[in-house]
């Protein structure tokens, strides 16, 4: 799933930007290394020795006037790096749903404890979908994110069972989510070991892990579910609010790892090399960026955010809900991609996969407040799906012919 | 590249001959002991477990030999390769809780033609072609009663919410059929929202529905969840909502889930089957039919309704499933 259509000048900027369609950044050769197509906050007729864009390792001959650009023109580039084209046109549609179904069911759907209910059934969703976001940007992707999911539940309960099952002690309930999130992320890190040293393609890599972290989970258990989770767990973080306020536990939580890993993914080294893999790992990899070792850190995220999905799922149903996850991963694929994320990597951000999971999650809630079949669901999710990505490319085919 | 090749099909030969020597082994001609299999619908439900358990211990009173397999969720295309290969292994007798009423039927044809005895249970194909016998809880009846008692618990009136798996499994349609009719007659005062189909088997998914269901009706006072993960789906979302207790939950199956929920107060009614007695049932009528003696055609074991009042009483226990034999 690489583009490789760009060519390295080794004498020149090491990562030419390739990017699928032709990247939304014009690079000229004797200038920095810019964005590698990501879908980029780097706009052509903006400044184009922009060394902060999306690009790679710095390169030592990069000039230093464009450091000098002033705080607005910074403020804006950073606005930029976090709201797209792309996120316009979805979050536009997210608003057209909402609006309508406010309209159609007054007081209802728009209420503070409808959005409040929407939010925290979805809570579980949102941090799978901060993993599935990474690991879609390297032009990979998670299909046992649900999987992963039951087994750090699975984990985390056994260890609280064993210590106080339902009156366990808060001390216990965080080892046990310790456990639990060590437990994601040591899959994800597997999964991650099979991309890059088997050479496995990750699709195959996390078909297997779906299947075998689900079998290990239905090991552990027995085959039936564990039930009794703790008290406190469920009744402070799945049901209850942050102290003082009617913000449940489940949408803090969920809400501060999107904003912490999208800020990473925006903001940091870390995410810029996430988006340098996914567009050109090749040029990646001379750049000097040790691209093996990132995957399989950004595979291990992935497992450790279906770690922290399995606490909250916990939680919320009280028991380790073994056969009930086992199409979650479409359900997050489908956000990041509605988001506007590329499956060939490299273009999409974090605020477009939030609303990408929203746009079903509204037209659910919505579509059953109002009593229409959710078969309706399906077929409008089709349609959005179909209509979000057609229209991507057909933005880039308009831009590559300009 | 030479010795991959001899690798690869030095690797291939020893599959061919482990295939070769297990389909020997399953084939034994000379054995005079029947051979039975039992595909049920999926492994990791306890409802399954309990008709496992059932036909097991049926099997070794009647001196069959019986293997027990399953597919890991309840789905077609994994339980379609376990129906073929018994085509192939051609054991006296197959008895399967088919996961579609249609869509395995030429498989079943196969297995049929290839001179083993069909019986169904639980589930069943519609073609009447297809099978000797039938052997489920008359499900039309559980949905019937399950109306019954959830009427009266709800006093007779208010909305009611209908959550069931996706369309097409024989069982939950003729529940859901059933429930929907008995609600309509016997508590016209009550309304029923449409059914909700949940197809993929995701406890969010059940939770969505319900929230949605509580905010479109806040004086939504019960829901009938058609099997153990629409049940905690639903139990979840009416305790997001502060509803528990005020919205009664009803389900079918008394799986240790849904019995830990009705003692911890988020179910207040189960419509409980008896599975160990459809697995012996079945294992006895495929007996039957391999000793050409009659075969009843259509069997209907029993259906209680469990409620927090009666669950601990001994006559009741026995209906509750279990996750594993050894009880």
């Amino acid at each position: 799933m690489t583009s490789g259509d760009s060519e390295v000048q080794r004498d020149e900027t090491p990562a030419a930007p390739g990017g699928d369609s032709g990247g939304d950044s014009k690079v000229e050769a004797e200038e920095t290394p810019a964005a590698p197509g990501g879908d980029s906050k780097v706009q052509a007729d903006e400044t184009p020795a922009a060394p902060s864009g999306n690009g790679v390792a710095q390169h030592p001959g990069v000039p230093p006037a464009s450091r000098g650009a002033d705080a607005g023109a910074a403020v804006l580039r950073a606005g930029r790096r976090l709201i797209t084209f792309s996120e316009t046109w979805t979050l536009v549609a997210l608003i057209i749903l909402i609006v309508y179904f406010s309209f159609r069911a007054p007081g209802k759907f728009d209420s503070l404890n409808d959005f409040s209910l929407m939010g925290s059934a979805n809570a579980w969703y949102l941090v799978m979908v901060v993993g599935e976001t990474f690991v879609i940007l390297t032009a990979g992707i998670d299909l046992a994110v649900g999987a992963v999911l039951v087994m750090a539940g699975v984990v985390a309960d056994l260890y609280c069972l064993h210590h106080g099952g339902a009156s366990a002690s808060w001390a216990v309930i965080g080892v046990g989510s310790v456990l639990g999130l060590a437990t994601g992320a040591g899959c994800g890190a597997v999964q991650g070991l099979g991309v890059t040293k088997l050479k496995v393609p990750p699709l195959i890599v996390t078909l297997g892990g779906f299947i075998a972290f689900t079998g290990a989970a239905y090991l552990i258990t027995g085959g039936s579910d564990f039930r009794n989770a703790p008290n406190r767990l469920v009744n402070t973080i799945g049901l209850g609010n942050v102290p003082g306020t009617p913000l449940p536990w489940l949408i803090a939580i969920s809400f501060a790892a999107v904003i912490v890993f999208g800020l990473i993914l925006a903001f940091t080294r870390f995410g810029r090399y996430t988006y340098a893999i996914g567009s050109n790992p090749e040029a990646a990899r001379r750049a000097g960026i040790a691209v093996d070792r990132h995957l399989i850190k950004v595979y291990a995220l992935s497992g450790l955010m279906a770690g922290l999905a399995g606490i909250l799922s916990l939680a919320n149903f009280g028991t380790t809900t073994l056969a009930g996850h086992s199409f979650d991963n479409l359900t997050v694929i489908t956000g990041v991609v509605l988001g506007g994320a590329s499956l060939f990597g490299g273009r999409g951000t974090m605020l477009g996969s939030v609303i990408g999971l929203a746009i079903p999650a509204v037209l659910l809630t919505g579509l059953t407040i109002i009593g229409l079949n959710t078969y309706w669901q399906d077929v409008a999710i089709g349609a959005v799906l179909v209509a979000a990505v057609s229209l991507d490319q057909f933005r880039h085919r308009l831009r590559e012919r300009a | 590249m030479h010795s991959r090749l001899r690798t690869m099909v030095a690797g291939m030969a020893v599959v061919g001959l482990g295939v070769a020597i297990a389909g020997c082994g399953s084939s034994s001609g000379g054995s005079s002991q029947k051979t039975m299999e039992l595909i049920v619908g999926t492994k990791s439900d306890d409802f399954y477990v309990t008709m496992e358990c059932g036909a097991e211990q049926e099997a070794k009173k009647l001196g069959v030999k019986l293997t027990v397999t399953g597919p890991a969720t309840f789905s077609v295309p994994e339980q379609k390769p376990l129906i073929d290969t018994v085509a192939v292994t051609k054991p006296d007798a197959l008895i399967v809780a088919p996961t579609d009423s249609a869509a395995l039927d030429p498989d079943l044809e196969r297995v049929q033609k290839a001179g083993t005895k069909v019986i169904f249970v639980d589930t069943s194909a519609s073609d009447p072609s297809l099978g000797l016998s039938r052997i489920s809880s008359d499900n039309a009846a559980g949905g019937k009663l399950a109306a019954d008692t959830l009427g009266n618990l709800i006093g007779g009136t208010g909305t009611v919410a209908v959550i069931s798996v996706a369309k097409g499994v024989s069982t939950t349609d003729a529940r859901v059929a059933g429930f929907e009719q008995e609600m309509a007659s016997k508590f016209p005062g009550v309304k029923l929202l449409a059914e909700q189909n949940d197809d993929a088997d995701s406890v969010t998914t059940a939770e969505q529905f319900i929230e949605g269901d509580i905010t479109a009706n806040p004086g939504l006072s019960g829901a009938f969840a058609a099997n153990v993960i629409t049940a905690q789906g639903a139990a979840a979302g009416i305790a997001q909502a502060h509803k528990t207790g005020t919205v009664k939950l009803a389900t079918f199956d008394a799986d240790p889930t849904q019995m830990s929920m009705m003692s911890s107060g988020t179910i207040q009614l189960a419509i409980a089957q008896e599975p160990a007695l459809e697995g012996a049932d079945g294992v006895e009528q495929a007996l039957n039919a391999i000793d050409g003696k009659a075969v009843t055609k259509n069997i209907a074991t029993p259906l209680i309704a469990i409620t927090p009042s009666n669950e601990n009483q001994a006559s009741v226990k026995s209906y509750i499933y279990e996750s594993n034999c050894a009880g």
